[in-house]
């Protein structure tokens, strides 16, 4: 017991019996000293050991945010530039296309103008082959005439053997079968 | 001569008879009025109209009479706004809290206007608060958290220091977070926090919504029914966050507080054990008393943590409801 005067005050010293009961006026002066105790901190503790990472944190936002404008214009001119890539390609296989059909044309018309030429030129052999032709039998005929005449003069000329005659106009178509 | 000696004899059994007589008092007498442990315990962790400066007993000053005014009636309430133990030691705390980290943010200033690294105490309390600001405030609050930070900075550090003071040695070993009035106080002051902020982030219609919930894939007159019937739900919900902090932190730190009074009622239960085997009483309690002190120590940083981190969350879920 001997130890328990102070302890013991405490019970004398008035107050609530247990922890459990509850002091509204506590509130209000938990209010007033943790609000007063916020604005303190807010104004000046606080942004003196926040500043520095604060400052830090605002310049690493700042450094993504150009980070991601730059991106974003080096992805607007990547499609641009391929834009155009994509256009003079286009126009270049345009070009050859047109090349190809240019030459393509111009092939086919030169051939059709040497057939043409071929042809007029085959032409013109035929019909001078067939000139030439109709010129040589005319010829053979008068030659034939002029043979038969010749025998003709020849023969009669001579005795009419008749034996003999035979033989001769057989020899001689003879010797015209051998020459055709 | 002999009769002398029996004289000296009857002397000394009379006076261990009366030695023995006034133990058999003070035995009857403890047992009649009886140490009331539990008594002495629950003042010891209630709110008082009184400090003691007990280890001090040489000094005139023992005990602090704080003023007393009269009660106020407010809309049929009885309130005392006289200042208690406990308003004491929470203005005592206030202004640790803030000394400190006055004290931590100079430092800084002029470390950092030396072009120096910030380092000892100033820089283990930079990043202290740096981790509330981040991992507590911000990282469960979300984009919005920097402008939440300072609320949960303080509460942090108010609570932390609240609790640790009342592992203090006498007279200090006071924590304003064992009242329950100072918890409610603080963690209504978190529910209007996250209503008004709802309120301002949601706009009225986003915030009746956490109220009256939309549920999803219901329209027309059934989504109105589950709306109002939802509603005492979610009211209840709104409420329960800041008793649960309340209590949580009000029943730590008196749990803790009446564990270790009951370990130290062991020494005045069983002290006086005869044949001097009272030191034994002595070493168990002040062993039991360590171990507990250190869990306590744990206690109050980890008490400190859950406040501000549910404070965060429940801003945070405010913030981000739709």
């Amino acid at each position: 017991m001997l130890a328990f005067p102070s302890m013991m005050m405490a019970a004398e010293g008035g107050g609530p019996a247990s922890p459990f009961e509850v002091n509204f006026g506590l509130f209000f002066w938990a209010w007033i000293v943790f609000g007063i105790l916020f604005l303190l901190l807010k104004k000046y503790a606080w942004p003196a050991i926040v500043q520095a990472t604060e400052e830090r944190e605002q310049a690493i936002a700042k450094q993504l945010e150009e980070a991601r404008t730059h991106n974003e214009e080096a992805a607007a001119l990547l499609a641009e530039q391929q834009k155009l890539l994509g256009e003079a390609r286009s126009q270049g296989q345009q070009l050859l296309a047109d090349a190809k059909h240019a030459a393509e044309r111009e092939r086919s018309l030169a051939l059709e103008k040497t057939k043409q030429a071929q042809e007029a030129l085959l032409d013109r052999a035929k019909r001078d082959i067939a000139a030439e032709r109709e010129k040589a039998l005319r010829a053979l005929r008068e030659e034939a005439v002029d043979l038969s005449l010749a025998m003709a003069s020849k023969l009669i000329e001579q005795r009419l053997d008749s034996d003999g005659d035979r033989k001769l106009v057989l020899s001689y178509l003879g010797s015209l079968e051998e020459a055709n | 001569m002999m009769q002398e000696h029996d004289q000296v004899v009857q002397d000394t059994v009379h006076t261990a008879q009366d030695a023995a007589a006034a133990v058999v008092h003070d035995a009857v007498e403890q047992a009649e009025h009886g140490l009331d442990l539990g008594e002495v315990i629950l003042h010891h962790t209630a709110d008082s109209w009184t400090i003691e400066l007990h280890p001090f007993e040489s000094l005139p000053l023992q005990t602090i009479h704080l003023p007393r005014f009269a009660d106020i009636h407010v809309f049929g309430m009885t309130i005392n706004l006289s200042p208690t133990k406990h308003v004491v030691f929470m203005v005592l705390v206030a202004v640790l809290v803030f000394f400190v980290m006055w004290l931590t943010g100079r430092m800084l200033k002029k470390q950092r206007a030396g072009e120096q690294a910030p380092k000892g105490f100033a820089a283990a309390m930079e990043a202290f608060v740096l981790w509330v600001r981040d991992d507590i405030a911000i990282a469960n609050i979300g984009p919005n958290g920097a402008k939440f930070a300072p609320l949960i900075m303080t509460l942090f550090f108010f609570i932390l220091f609240s609790n640790v003071m009342g592992l203090m040695p006498p007279p200090l070993n006071v924590s304003p977070s064992s009242n329950l009035a100072v918890t409610a106080a603080l963690a209504i002051l978190v529910f209007f926090t996250v209503e008004i902020s709802g309120m301002i982030t949601l706009g009225p219609k986003g915030y009746l919504r956490t109220i009256f919930p939309v549920v999803p894939g219901m329209t027309g007159v059934g989504a109105v029914v589950m709306a109002i019937a939802m509603a005492p739900i979610e009211i209840i919900g709104k409420l329960v966050k800041p008793f649960a902090l309340a209590v949580r932190l009000f029943g730590n730190m008196t749990a803790g507080h009446i564990v270790i009074l009951a370990l130290f009622g062991l020494i005045f239960l069983f002290g006086n054990l005869p044949y001097g085997t009272n030191w034994a009483i002595g070493i168990t309690t002040t062993a039991l008393v360590t171990a507990i002190m250190m869990l306590e120590l744990f206690v109050a940083f980890l008490q400190a943590y859950v406040f501000a981190l549910l404070s965060a969350v429940f801003i945070g879920l405010m913030q981000h409801e739709h």
